[in-house]
């Protein structure tokens, strides 16, 4: 019983975690850059959530997922903006260079987010209701299954249009040679300002996802880049399955492996197992051919 | 425009945004250092409000400078408000780690810091400048343990608290307490601040066979606790930390999710019916849009008490400290005293949710002086 219960919240976490990772690798594919200001998105969007939350009816209890293509599209236009601010007035300079932009917009949103909503941690609406529902005997919490449900569609709409549509070839064609691609007639602007909209409306969704269960504050951002950090060095640098694995893997030391040793030794044995993956398999679990890893 | 004036401006208006303060020309001036920004925003945000309220009212200057979380940005921040000679006192931030920082600086400078900084080191460095006008750990722990064990009953109680200085100091208070008690804890366990899902603690606070839960964490992991508990169904008492009193944690937390729920603190605005006190409420009401806490009365308090200093005759930093190290003032929240050490608070409630709409706690037991300095 409880292990099942372990087990969903380890998935529900994860799913939310996978969304951020996945995000944080389409920018790095589309720039070899990394978005500091990712966790930030996220956080944007568990406020996006909260902001869109006080427009509804009071009076019809509406879900929470009928925010979300309002999250989507306001996370979205966060991307663009740090794209057009962060990314394209320096995209000739090395990689490291958007490191310190992408900081400065992280932290110029996160201290905008602390103005405008306060300090104080806020909620979002559940995504379908609360409560638990008994599976096969086990008493599963609704929200976790909503957020499971919620991130497999959207990991799943991404891989078609990655795999089934002209965009998405066009997307991996930037991320595999740029140049080429560019010679080819690919737009090369235009699709890392996609990439940057794609990869922060899935950040926000996952902002969504978390506000619930795990409330938002404006100051989350630092710990939720630093998981999409850890997840794509697990998973391979610059893999999308891999990011998710990676999300996944740490989802499940918090969850899982914290539930039969303590919090802060669970934490430790997740960074003694990157240490071994880094070790032992370099360019991580699903690891891609070389890669330039900023 | 180019991008770096775009830059340059932003960060002007968010700087215009989470500062504030009062010019004037001459007279004493008390700047107020607080964390605005960061892991302590919620906090450093109350504690600028209650100093805030208290000199809008005086009309002393003194202008907001936002610490964040660095000891650094503390430590400049404290730096540039010396460069004003007019300086009597600081309102000084309450993360324990910026107030290490800052203390050899305000020794160097003879200029009191008046904080609400509930970390128990601040007070036991031999620095005659410090003010503190919250409870420390030694006093609202103290009254955590004994209305556990005394007013509740608990044989078997579980420890829950924050791997930060903070939480570290707030267990052992309370390990020490319940030990001297006779009941000492079955179970405990740290959470980073950044922890998300509690059911793998909570799992194991049920198989230590605990009969009641004692938390001393941060607001949002002591929502995420309570919430998780009553979901899992994990129906022992919890007797949390202050954060539980502020009225932003119960506004996370839905009414049933609160019913029965109690916890420790320096004071509960809002829970009070002395006039003073709801006088307080209202203003803050008006002024911020929000229900005060604890930590905002109690920097109200303190800086009331400079403010009665100056009052007094006190136009130097000196003459300040000497004040408020030897006198006794009655402030809203409690009668402040020194200990002699900079401990000005000595008095705890415990409150409890009875599972209202309003989201209101009552105070269920006071325990005054339990340092026996008044």
């Amino acid at each position: 019983m409880l292990a099942g219960q372990l087990a969903l919240n380890a998935l529900a976490l994860g799913s939310a975690y996978a969304l951020v990772a996945i995000g944080f690798v389409l920018v790095l594919n589309a720039t070899t850059a990394v978005n500091f200001a990712h966790g930030e998105s996220v956080v944007a969007g568990g406020f996006a959530a909260v902001a869109l939350a006080t427009l509804l009816p009071a009076d019809i209890a509406l879900p929470g997922l009928v925010l979300l293509p309002g999250v989507l599209l306001v996370t979205a236009a966060l991307g663009v903006a740090i794209a057009t601010l962060a990314y394209l007035p320096i995209r000739s300079r090395p990689p490291v260079s958007v490191f310190a932009t992408t900081i400065a917009v992280g932290i110029i949103v996160a201290n905008g987010l602390n103005g405008a909503f306060g300090a104080a941690p806020r909620t979002a609406p559940p995504l379908v209701g609360g409560g638990t529902v008994d599976l096969f005997g086990l008493a599963l919490g609704v929200q976790s299954l909503a957020i499971v449900a919620t991130a497999a569609v959207l990991i799943g709409g991404l891989a078609l249009l990655l795999e089934r549509t002209q965009l998405g070839r066009r997307f991996r064609a930037c991320a595999q040679d740029s140049e080429m691609a560019r010679a080819l007639g690919i737009p090369l602007v235009r699709m890392t300002v996609l990439a940057f909209a794609l990869a922060t409306a899935l950040a926000g969704a996952a902002g969504l996802l978390l506000a619930h269960q795990f409330f938002v504050s404006a100051a989350d951002g630092g710990t939720l880049i630093l998981k999409a950090y850890i997840a794509v060095v697990i998973g391979g640098w610059g893999s999308l399955r891999g990011a998710a694995a990676g999300a996944l893997l740490i989802a499940a030391f918090e969850v899982g492996v914290a539930a039969v040793a303590s919090q802060p030794v669970a934490e430790g044995l997740l960074y003694i197992a990157v240490l071994l993956v880094l070790v032992v398999r370099p360019q991580g679990l699903f690891g891609e051919p070389q890669q330039v890893r900023a | 425009m180019s991008n770096a004036l775009r830059a340059i401006l932003i960060a002007a208006a968010l700087a215009a945004l989470l500062s504030g303060g009062n010019a004037q020309a001459d007279g004493p001036r008390i700047p107020v250092l607080v964390p605005i920004t960061g892991f302590l925003s919620l906090e450093g945000t109350s504690q600028r409000n209650g100093a805030e309220l208290a000199l809008r009212e005086s009309g002393v200057a003194f202008a907001v400078d936002d610490t964040a979380t660095s000891p650094e940005v503390a430590v400049n921040a404290f730096e540039r408000a010396m460069d004003d000679d007019d300086v009597v006192a600081v309102v000084a931030p309450m993360l324990g780690t910026q107030m290490l920082a800052l203390v050899p600086l305000a020794d160097e400078f003879g200029v009191p810091l008046i904080t609400v900084s509930g970390t128990a080191k601040i007070t036991e460095l031999g620095s005659a400048n410090v003010f503190r006008f919250f409870p420390g750990d030694a006093v609202v722990k103290a009254a955590q343990a004994h209305y556990a064990v005394e007013a509740r009953g608990a044989k078997r109680p579980a420890i829950v608290y924050q791997t930060t200085a903070y939480g570290q100091s707030g267990r052992a208070e309370m390990a020490r307490n319940l030990a001297a008690l006779g009941v000492p804890a079955v179970f405990e366990e740290g959470l980073d601040v950044a922890v998300k899902d509690m059911l793998p603690v909570l799992a194991k606070v049920r198989e230590a066979g605990a009969d009641m839960l004692l938390l001393h964490l941060h607001s949002g992991p002591t929502a995420l606790v309570v919430r998780q508990a009553r979901a899992m169904g994990l129906d022992i008492p919890i007797v949390a930390g202050s954060a539980m009193h502020q009225p932003e944690t119960a506004a996370l937390l839905a009414p049933a999710e609160l019913d029965g729920v109690c916890a420790e603190s320096g004071a509960s605005p809002i829970s009070e019916d002395d006039p003073g006190v709801r006088d307080f409420v209202a203003d803050y009401r008006a002024r911020y849009e929000r229900a005060p806490d604890a930590f905002a009365l109690g920097q109200y308090d303190g800086v009331q008490m400079v403010l009665a200093a100056i009052e007094a005759g006190a136009e130097t930093p000196e003459a300040v400290r000497a004040y408020l190290a030897t006198n006794r003032f009655d402030g809203l929240a409690m009668t402040y005293k020194s200990d002699g050490k900079g401990n000005m608070a000595h008095s705890a409630v415990i409150l409890c949710y009875g599972g209202g709409e309003d989201r209101i706690p009552r105070i269920v037991r006071r325990y005054d002086n339990l340092t026996g300095a008044l």
